[in-house]
């Protein structure tokens, strides 16, 4: 991922953010400043921002840890952020269907595998374990609602 | 009533066993933060955000105040143990203090640390207390258009003049006021950027942005490196934890100077350690009788650093206690929480909300007790709990973060959110946009917005309000300086 990318990445966030700015109805209350104007700006500066970014990417001059080597990633930075990301994935699809524990296990696993654990029977206890004493800890003593430990999912 | 008679009846109450419980706990707690590599004060005060709805006010300050002092403490020992600093702040305490720590010193550097930042951390409360009245009589002259250029100054220098660049600051500071304006209107009811999606009309909620950022993204970071399980180097705490009269002798004046440095520059609308450390690093280094021994573990050169981040610290709550403005990511959250009790921050704070302000800075005075008595006593926990294994350190603040975002609204709506976030903060983080200005703008954004508006009602639609007027054209004055004066310098260094 250069940082081409990022400031092109930039430029399409700030395309969508205009698209909403143009989609605020206009207020029938009368005031000074209605609702647009302060998005109008920082939409406007932020675009202008990332142009100029992208003019520093083109010039070389955009930091990234990669240029230097004591920041560079070891082989399989993807996978390991794809791990992670799995887990989470996994958390927001289950969580509401089977309850805390074993969304909140399979999002820590896909952690640990990120941080290199192995998967097996000693990663996923651990997990498991985490994942409960959390729940225990903000569900059950401290009140927060964090829905049911487990659910049947029908 | 004077500040000194407030001071005690804030003791009156900080000295009660539960608010002094909340504060024991906030001390433990910060420390355990500041010891961990990748959590700190800022994602732990968010993610307990949630206790806003259970907890009285003045026990959920004293707690967090507790959380922001003990993670100045607590990471000292992260620097000079593993020299790993878990902030920028800490990054000069580590110059000094793990050098000591491989000369088998690092109980002299442990105790200056922690000394110092006893010294530094009362000192700053101190000051917090006698000036910041003074900065309050001050402000309640300030009307809508102040307060705007007010922020906008805090806005522009936290932004750009702090960070390796102006540029990425920025860019991280409007995304932040953007995300500030998600949801509906408030004076005319109209929703802005939602996308149709009614989960954005209430907001963007600042827990889920901070925690995102912070702990999701650190950790997408670290585990894209890959080098968090090769490098766990703790050193054996050796050497006495007590300093020895030569050693005392040499960090007495260190701790003073530092907490000097500290304290009027974390109050600056610029806040920061950064500078204050790195100015008592070279003051120390200059002053020293023993110039040689920096770089090589010399005990002024985290004295003094130390010093300087924790009366910072203090610092940092001077403009949000007087004026409601955050300096820092740590501020801005705890800026939040007392949003969600209802309180105006602000002048008026110390007038309407007069018991739990001084009970609040009582407690920091207290707090800093706590800290020292903690601390020393305990430093061989400290450094047991940095050598949990990352995968199993890194799970549970995922496990957390997730927990604690998902209980605060039962939605995983707000969990996807949170992991967008965390892709935005790993992003950050690689490309070394700073994470500060966009927190900061997300909660100043709406209030920026509103103090405009209000200013540019009173003066019928004239823009010239905020320049016309004395304090408020001063401010603007001071923010376009500093916009521009470092890069028309640095234009014509370029130019010669």
């Amino acid at each position: 991922m250069s940082t081409r990318l990022i400031a092109s990445f930039l430029l399409v966030f700030c395309a969508l953010a205009a698209w909403q700015v143009f989609s605020i109805p206009e207020s029938t209350i009368q005031s000074e400043v209605g609702p647009i104007l302060a998005p109008f700006i920082l939409v406007a500066l932020l675009s202008l921002l990332s142009i100029f970014y992208l003019l520093t990417t083109i010039g070389d001059k955009a930091s990234d840890c990669t240029h230097h080597e004591e920041d560079r990633p070891l082989k399989g930075g993807s996978t390991r952020v794809l791990y992670m990301l799995g887990g989470g994935l996994a958390f927001i699809l289950l969580a509401k269907v089977i309850g805390f524990l074993i969304p909140a296990t399979l999002c820590g696993l896909g952690v640990s595998m990120a941080f290199d654990a192995k998967f097996n029977a000693k990663t996923l206890s651990i997990v498991f374990v985490i994942a409960g004493a959390f729940w225990t800890l903000f569900s059950a003593i401290l009140g927060v609602d964090l829905g049911p430990i487990v659910q049947p999912p029908f | 009533m004077s500040s000194f008679d407030s001071l005690m009846q804030g003791f009156a109450i900080a000295l009660q066993p539960m608010t002094l419980l909340y504060g024991f706990i906030g001390c433990l707690v910060g420390t355990l933060v500041g010891v961990l590599p990748g959590i700190g004060p800022a994602l732990t005060i968010a993610l307990l955000l949630p206790l806003t709805f259970k907890v009285p006010a003045t026990a959920i300050f004293v707690l967090f105040a507790g959380i922001y002092y003990g993670a100045m403490y607590g990471g000292s020992t992260t620097s000079i143990l593993l020299n790993t600093p878990g902030e920028a702040a800490t990054i000069v305490t580590s110059l000094e203090g793990n050098k000591m720590a491989r000369r088998g010193r690092a109980g002299p550097a442990l105790a200056t640390a922690a000394i110092g930042s006893f010294v530094a951390g009362t000192i700053g409360t101190i000051a917090l207390t006698f000036f910041a009245p003074w900065v309050v009589d001050a402000a309640l002259a300030f009307g809508p258009a102040e307060y705007f250029s007010l922020m906008l100054m805090a806005l522009v220098t936290v932004s750009a003049v702090l960070g390796s660049s102006a540029l990425r600051g920025l860019i991280s500071l409007v995304a932040g006021l953007l995300f500030g304006l998600v949801g509906i209107d408030l004076q005319t009811g109209q929703p802005r950027f939602t996308f149709g999606q009614p989960e954005f009309l209430d907001g963007i909620e600042v827990t889920i942005v901070a925690v995102g950022l912070f702990a999701i993204g650190e950790a997408l970071f670290l585990a894209w490196q890959g080098k968090e399980n090769k490098k766990t180097d703790v050193l054996a705490v050796s050497g006495s934890l007590w300093l020895s009269k030569e050693d005392f002798a040499r960090s007495w004046k260190a701790w003073i100077r530092g907490s000097l440095f500290g304290f009027p520059i974390g109050a600056m609308p610029a806040g920061g350690a950064e500078l204050p450390t790195l100015l008592s690093y070279y003051t120390e280094k200059r002053l020293s009788k023993k110039p040689e021994e920096f770089g090589h573990g010399a005990i002024e050169g985290v004295a003094g650093p130390e010093a300087a981040n924790n009366a910072a610290a203090a610092g940092v709550l001077m403009p949000l206690l007087t004026l409601g403005i955050p300096t820092s990511a740590t501020a801005a959250i705890i800026l939040s929480a007392f949003e969600s009790y209802g309180i105006q921050v602000g002048p008026t704070l110390f007038t309407q909300q007069s018991s739990l302000v001084w009970t609040l800075i009582a407690s920091l005075y207290i707090g800093n007790v706590i800290l020292l008595i903690l601390n020393l006593p305990l430093v061989g926990l400290w450094v047991k709990l940095l050598k949990i294994p990352p995968q199993w350190l890194y799970a549970g603040i995922v496990i957390i973060s997730v927990a604690g975002v998902y209980g605060s609204s039962n939605s995983v709506f707000d969990v996807g959110l949170l992991f967008f976030f965390g892709i935005l903060g790993f992003g950050m983080r690689r490309f070394d946009f700073p994470a500060a200005p966009l927190i900061i703008g997300l909660i100043l954004g709406p209030m920026a917005e509103q103090s405009m508006r209000q200013a540019l009602t009173i003066s019928q639609g004239q823009w010239s309000t905020f320049f016309t007027r004395p304090i408020s054209g001063t401010l603007m004055a001071i923010s376009i300086a500093l916009l521009l004066v470092p890069n028309v310098l640095r234009l014509i260094r370029r130019l010669k």
